[in-house]
């Protein structure tokens, strides 16, 4: 069947589906007598009303319409619903003072919005008491510096209010003066959350090297670029300040050397994940007792092939699968993993980009699924065995076929028709089919299949503007 | 050859919203209906034998319940199964799961399977009660929370291991014909294919009144149930309380609740 690309046929075709995800997923390239129409469906029935209202893929235009509901239940939805745009907030929250009598709570649903504009939360501070409410805004990454200032205001000896100061030490949108006024008066976790912000000032982090609290000591480990305080931490008691030590990009090779003999092994696995070993730090952390330290290692992309060839024998399992999936792991490695004799660490081999052909032909022969799913998955896996892996009855290997960039249309073509719904609804943004595969996808018994497959086809209407 | 599946269309709610005026439940916008979790894998257990047999097994699906109960019906005749009942009659409706049992129990004398599956339990109401009850309708042995069956069509007995606490299995051999309730993960059920979608689409959906099960509305109802709903509400707040500050401090105040209540 030739694909009319023209608006109002698609829009004529969901009209005519009856299907109300459908409906919505055109709704934003109609207009007029058919824009109208597809209103009417999506108000049809409360039930789908509702659902619309909360379905995370509901598109923006349908959620603004939305709001002409006025079903208090429907309205609550959409100020939850994480889709809804910032003029809609804004609008329903107007709405909620002639909706008052209604009884539902619509402030504070939208004072933890993520797309409620600063200017909505500013007069929702302004005009409201509410402790919720108040304790949403101050989570609230919209909401601006200034505004997480003026909830500082509010009376830090009052035990209900201390909660700001934790709230937005966590905020990413909180500004250094304000980290400053919590750190001042803060508790040890204020301060601790203070010092590991994105924001803090190195004035605050300065200060904060002296604090003898162990939890502030391990935000410090992790940021600060003393020396001599650094060299402190390195003698710390606590295991998590010292992990803060090894995690620190900036802490010197001497710190690093003297950490590599610590007793615990959480931080000999921090060390381990650490970019500038030396290799004679590698060299002793690949022996390490703990199989995690060696399993970091072997995942460690500045390690040297030397090491991932011993690491590639190693007894662990983990170890032995985290190097087939290191992407410097080389093919003669890969070779060999490629007859370990575990599944698991085989399978890695299957998924490693770097596998070549004649690895994964002979991997193909195997019955495991995880292995299976590798070379379905694979860019480097013939067209000849992706199209068998199309018929296998597994669907984590039939999916891996979908993931592969290379599968072609033709091998595609047969997993238009598969029985796992999402597999059809992956297919729907698949390049390598064209407008006319995807046809049939808008008349499939799932509604999620239909309403992605309408969405794609109202995507390239928008697209090209041939509607308009 | 045939089994018996009982399935149940079952509800599920999402966060917001409204109880019914009579308070009995919640009100039907609300609702979101599918086949109960558990059938999926009672209907595939079923599928599976009759896959497996060399002698022709017929798979019937029955539910009881109005019209939109004939979605999940299809969606039954799409994995494969051979006919589908749906047993209505408005004076069904407030009947308790012991009612249920007993139509579910008459449709039995009247197809006269070999064996009868339903699941464990109903993802909405929890009876866990339906299969049991219609076994002793049907006077017929009955096992609860099979986690797995070794069984031929035509065999006299079935093997089945019954799940029990501390991941203790129990091995049962049991009489047949019988009533099995059919735990999750007992194998992996299938989906639907989109040519069995379209064929099912096609198939008809033998509906039943009372009278076609020799059953009437004096026997069916909340009349003639044993236990009727009274109210459906949301409970008062407990004492949970939402644990404030920073991560670290919520984690800690969540070690102490912890180890207050270990005693440490």
């Amino acid at each position: 069947m030739r694909v009319k690309k023209t608006a109002y046929t698609l829009v004529d075709k969901a009209i005519s589906s009856g299907d109300v995800y459908s409906a919505a997923a055109v709704y934003g390239i109609s207009d007029g007598r058919r824009r109208k129409l597809l209103e009417n469906m999506v108000f049809s029935k409360r039930k789908e009303l509702l659902r619309l209202a909360s379905w995370e893929h509901t598109p923006t235009e349908v959620l603004q319409l939305l709001s002409d509901s006025e079903d208090a239940f429907v309205t609550l939805r959409l100020c939850k619903n994480p889709k809804t745009p910032s003029e809609t907030l804004t609008e329903l929250y107007v709405k909620s003072f002639k909706d008052i009598s209604k009884g539902v709570n619509l402030t504070t649903p939208i004072a933890k919005h993520q797309h409620a504009v600063t200017n909505l939360l500013a007069i929702i501070t302004h005009v409201n008491e509410d402790l919720e409410t108040l304790k949403a805004i101050s989570q609230n990454p919209s909401a601006n510096g200034q505004l997480l200032m003026e909830l500082l205001s509010y009376p830090p000896q009052d035990e209900k209010y201390k909660v700001f100061d934790k709230n937005i030490a966590s905020n990413p949108s909180a500004s250094a003066e304000a980290l400053k006024v919590i750190y001042d008066r803060g508790d040890a976790y204020a301060r601790a959350a203070v010092i590991a912000h994105a924001n803090c000032p190195a004035l605050l982090l300065s200060d904060a090297e002296s604090d003898s609290n162990v939890l502030v000591q391990r935000k410090v480990a992790r940021k600060c670029v003393k020396l001599e305080v650094l060299a402190n931490f390195v003698e710390n008691k606590d295991t998590a300040v010292r992990c803060g030590v090894a995690s620190n990009e900036r802490s010197p090779q001497s710190l690093i050397k003297k950490l590599m003999v610590d007793s615990s092994f959480e931080v000999r696995r921090r060390l381990a994940k650490r970019y500038n070993l030396s290799l004679v730090d590698i060299d002793a952390l690949m022996n390490d007792e703990d199989s995690w330290v060696r399993l970091w290692i072997a995942r460690n992309k500045t390690t040297p092939l030397r090491v991932l060839k011993v690491l590639s024998y190693d007894e662990c399992l983990e170890v032995r699968r985290a190097v087939a999936s290191n992407p410097r792991c080389p093919v003669v490695l890969l070779e060999a993993l490629a007859k370990d004799n575990n599944a698991w660490v085989r399978s890695a081999v299957a998924y490693q980009e770097k596998s070549p052909m004649r690895i994964l032909v002979e991997l193909a022969k195997e019955s495991d699924i995880d292995v299976l799913s590798g070379v379905a998955n694979n860019r480097h896996t013939p067209q000849s065995i992706l199209q068998e892996l199309v018929q296998s009855s597994e669907s984590d290997i039939r999916r891996g076929v979908i993931l592969n960039r290379n599968a072609r249309r033709a091998t595609l073509m047969p997993l238009l028709e598969d029985p796992y719904y999402l597999h059809r609804l992956m297919l729907v943004n698949n390049p390598m089919l064209n407008a006319t595969d995807k046809l049939q996808l808008c008349e499939d018994p799932d509604f999620n299949v239909r309403f992605a497959a309408y969405s794609w086809f109202a995507g390239l209407e928008k697209s090209t503007k041939t509607w308009v | 050859m045939k089994i018996l599946v009982a399935v149940k269309q079952v509800a599920s709610l999402d966060e917001d919203f409204e109880i019914r005026a009579d308070k009995k439940d919640v009100e039907e916008d609300f609702l979101l209906y599918d086949l109960n979790e558990w059938d999926d894998f009672s209907l595939e257990e079923a599928m599976k034998i009759k896959e497996s047999s060399d002698s022709e097994v017929e798979v019937l699906v029955v539910s009881v319940g109005p019209d939109r109960v004939d979605e999940s019906l299809r969606k039954c005749l799409a994995k494969g199964a051979d006919r589908a009942i749906r047993v209505w009659d408005d004076a069904i409706e407030g009947s308790d799961s012991i009612v249920i049992s007993r139509i579910l129990a008459a449709v039995a004398k009247k197809e006269m399977p070999d064996m009868v599956f339903a699941g464990v339990q109903s993802s909405d109401q929890a009876y866990s009660s339906t299969g049991i009850s219609t076994a002793a309708y049907l006077n017929w042995p009955h096992a609860a929370v099979v986690a797995d069956l070794q069984y031929k069509p035509g065999s006299s007995s079935a093997v089945i291991r019954r799940e029990l606490e501390g991941g203790m299995l129990q091995e049962v051999e049991i009489n047949c014909p019988a009533v099995l309730t059919i735990q999750l993960g007992i194998n992996k059920p299938r989906y639907a294919s989109l040519r069995g979608i379209k064929q099912a689409a096609a198939k008809p959906i033998e509906e039943m009144s009372l009278a076609d099960i020799g059953l009437s509305a004096a026997d069916v109802g909340a009349g003639s149930s044993m236990s009727r709903v009274r109210r459906m509400y949301i409970p008062a707040k407990g004492r949970a309380q939402m644990i404030e500050g920073t991560i670290a401090e919520q984690a800690a105040k969540l070690v102490q609740i912890i180890n207050e209540f270990k005693g440490a």
